[in-house]
């Protein structure tokens, strides 16, 4: 008689036991696994590793006109207009700029070189700050006003008061190019729109050296 | 066997099993490709959003893009390894599912930190879901909490925004994935329960399924023993000539002799009314008066009647005579039919045939003949209706055999209703049958029907309802039928409603004359 078919015999296997363990394959996870831990830890320190904050002036510098308008605030972000992590910074401006729309006199000062081309005028960047309601864009051929300003690192926020005084001073974003509400951010706003009379607040800056000088290659040190 | 409820669960695990090995190995496939293409968008986005870093106005390599390549190569490469070397097996989907958690992390950090790229670790743990194995989803968790835990502790910022977060803070963002995970376990469970449904449902079906194989084999093996004896029988029966041959001849022949022994009756009940004596009185009462005979057949009133009465003995036995001569020719007829059976059943135990071209309706008429005394006996009406039909080609003597033997069928049928008209009709008439022309004798009678029951089973070897049936004659009728290249079939619309058995022969008769005689 013919045997009946068996559909569901199992195929032979040469398989081990489920659940068995091999010391190699964990020798080898752990050797995958522990470079790759390695290569997101250094990751993960470069993103909140911050530049150099430089060393603005306390007070508003008598040389560079026009001043803060009486009454408001005046607040400066120093970009580079090439730097993919001051992308975010730009988008917390824009929050803050959204949140106190007349509350304050804000400028954006994109470093260029002397001669600059359109990849410096008009990058993305740019463009995007431009698009932003009650901030004016200026360009600063060669970082004289960085220089001016101490203003080492893209991204740089500075906040000056009424009386000329430095009220803040740093980034704006919680990490390198990382979006999202964050200490600096708030502390702004809470200048701008609550008056806090506090001392002078900081935070960290992220972002690309704006010039060559010695302390931009310090701050980009951590950048690299 | 019938399978055991132990042996059935344990089919049903080795299907799962395999089942499953199947899904998982088809789920490593996928995620190599997978793997592939995520590297290759996070290389495109490091690119795309953050190809340089600058210092004033020179550039450099920025580091995501250092990271994608190499870190995102480093990530894929083993799950892609294992889902090559050691598919479907649990440290290769575990892998996957740290390495995809893995590739999250990479994605976010090269695209800035989206909110929008967080989603890849949703949908990753949605489609690590389609193992239908809980625990890699815990694996993937596992790595997202201790990567919020550990950048909660290190990294703050990084993570929450804040430099000053809560210890626990982790736990919010752990939290949105466990509640997702809630959902994709439970999808895992119900996943696994189908197949075990699906698995136990396809055994029962392959049980059944082999049951019928089995059932199938027997039936099967059946049916060759059976074909195999009745081969033999047949084999056996043609060669030796013997015992359905026989049976055959004794049959028909007793068919014959029933008709044999009525005609004999006939004439010896003929004989003894005979009127002899009445002659031998009269003859008595000549002598008697042989002195005044003139004066007697004269004057004698019983003298006056003797011419008379000489004469109507005269007139009967004269009557009596061709009766006798009637039966007397039947009955030879009916021995002649014997003679012919007999050398008919010889013939065919020698495999041949004596064709011959004959009136249907002559030999229908003979073989009613036949009959005609048990016809009288029993009271039953003949009707006959026969169509101008072509003269066939054909062995005479076994088409009577097989109408008498019906006609005698018929008889008893109807004999054996007791109410109701007692009918036979015989019917003859040319009909087409599958683009060939044929001679058709219907005998149809109105007696006792048959059971629907017993139809097929008619003309089967041995089958009678009779108490004193041997069940050969229609089955031999049957084959002599289908040797003469026609057929012969039986139909009833039930008991007490009649029957109608039709013989069909071929008016061409090629195929008859072609025909091996087994």
């Amino acid at each position: 008689m013919e045997p009946p078919e068996d559909v569901i015999a199992p195929a032979p296997q040469r398989r081990r036991p489920p659940g068995s363990f091999r010391w190699s394959t964990l020798l080898l996870f752990v050797c995958w696994l522990v470079p790759i831990f390695g290569g997101v830890a250094a990751l993960e320190r470069y993103s909140v590793q911050p530049a150099s904050a430089g060393n603005p002036p306390a007070l508003w510098p008598a040389t560079e006109p026009p001043g803060p308008n009486a009454g408001r605030p005046a607040l400066i972000m120093f970009a580079h207009p090439r730097c993919p992590c001051t992308s975010a910074s730009m988008e917390e401006l824009a929050r803050i700029m959204a949140r106190a729309s007349g509350m304050v006199d804000a400028r954006v000062i994109f470093f260029c070189p002397p001669n600059p081309t359109a990849d410096w005028t008009d990058s993305d960047l740019v463009r995007s700050a431009k698009a932003i309601p009650g901030l004016s864009v200026e360009f600063d051929p060669g970082g004289a006003k960085a220089r001016q300003f101490g203003a080492p690192t893209s991204g740089l926020t500075l906040l000056y008061d009424r009386s000329g005084k430095l009220r803040f001073s740093g980034g704006i974003t919680a990490a390198r190019g990382h979006a999202g509400d964050n200490d600096g951010e708030d502390a702004v706003l809470d200048l701008i729109i609550n008056h806090d009379p506090s001392p002078r607040r900081r935070h960290p800056v992220f972002g690309c050296a704006l010039t060559e000088c010695r302390d931009a290659r310090v701050a980009q040190g951590a950048s690299r | 066997m019938n399978p055991t409820p132990a042996n059935r669960n344990q089919r049903v695990e080795l299907l799962v099993n395999e089942h499953y090995q199947q899904l998982t190995a088809k789920m490593d496939r996928l995620f190599i490709i997978l793997f592939v293409v995520q590297f290759l968008a996070a290389v495109a986005a490091a690119f795309w959003i953050s190809p340089h870093t600058w210092i004033g106005t020179t550039s450099y390599v920025h580091v995501h893009v250092i990271a994608a390549i190499f870190l995102g190569a480093a990530i894929a490469s083993m799950p892609i390894f294992l889902a090559i070397t050691r598919p479907a097996q649990p440290v290769t989907r575990h892998t996957i599912a740290v390495a995809q958690m893995l590739f999250s992390a990479l994605l976010i950090h090269v695209t800035g930190g989206r909110i929008e790229t967080h989603f890849h670790v949703f949908g990753s743990l949605a489609i690590l879901m389609l193992y239908r194995d809980w625990r890699v989803v815990v694996s993937a968790t596992v790595v997202v909490a201790a990567d919020h835990f550990l950048r909660g502790v290190y990294w703050p910022e990084s993570v929450f925004g804040v430099a000053a977060a809560s210890h626990w803070r982790w736990l919010e963002h752990a939290g949105w994935v466990v509640f997702e995970d809630i959902f994709l376990i439970s999808a895992c469970v119900a996943g696994m329960r189908e197949m075990y449904a699906f698995a136990t449902r396809q055994v029962e079906l392959a049980e059944a399924n082999d049951a019928l194989r089995r059932a199938e084999a027997v039936e099967r093996d059946r049916a060759e023993a059976e074909r195999v004896a009745a081969g033999e029988r047949v084999e056996l029966s043609r060669q030796a000539g013997m015992a359905e041959v026989a049976t055959g001849v004794l049959h028909n022949v007793g068919n014959v002799l029933n008709s044999v022994n009525i005609a004999a009756a006939n004439v010896a009940e003929k004989v003894r009314a005979n009127k002899a004596p009445a002659l031998a009185k009269a003859a008595a009462m000549i002598r008697d008066h042989a002195a005044d005979l003139p004066s007697f057949l004269a004057d004698d009133p019983r003298g006056k009647q003797l011419p008379a009465y000489i004469e109507q003995v005269a007139l009967f036995m004269a009557a009596e005579q061709q009766a006798v001569l009637d039966e007397l020719q039947l009955l030879s007829g009916n021995i002649d039919h014997i003679k012919q059976i007999i050398a008919a059943q010889q013939r065919f135990a020698k495999g041949r045939k004596s064709l011959e071209t004959f009136d249907l309706a002559a030999a229908m008429d003979d073989a009613i003949r036949m009959n005609i005394s048990a016809f009288d006996r029993h009271g039953v009406e003949v009707e006959r209706a026969f169509e101008d039909c072509p003269a066939i080609l054909a062995d005479k003597h076994q088409v009577l055999q097989i109408v008498v033997n019906l006609l005698s069928n018929a008889k008893r049928a109807v004999a054996e209703k007791l109410d109701g008209r007692k009918l036979i009709r015989v019917v003859i008439e040319p009909v087409e049958d599958g683009g060939k022309r044929y001679a058709s004798v219907r005998v149809i009678d109105s007696g006792v029907g048959i059971d629907p029951a017993n139809l097929p089973k008619i003309f089967m070897h041995g089958f009678t309802t009779r108490q004193d049936g041997h069940g050969f004659g229609l089955h031999t009728a049957a084959i002599q039928a289908r040797h003469m290249g026609g057929s012969l079939a039986a139909a009833s619309d039930g008991p007490g409603l009649g029957a109608a058995f039709t013989l069909k022969l071929p008016l061409t008769n090629e195929e008859a004359l072609c025909r091996p005689a087994a």
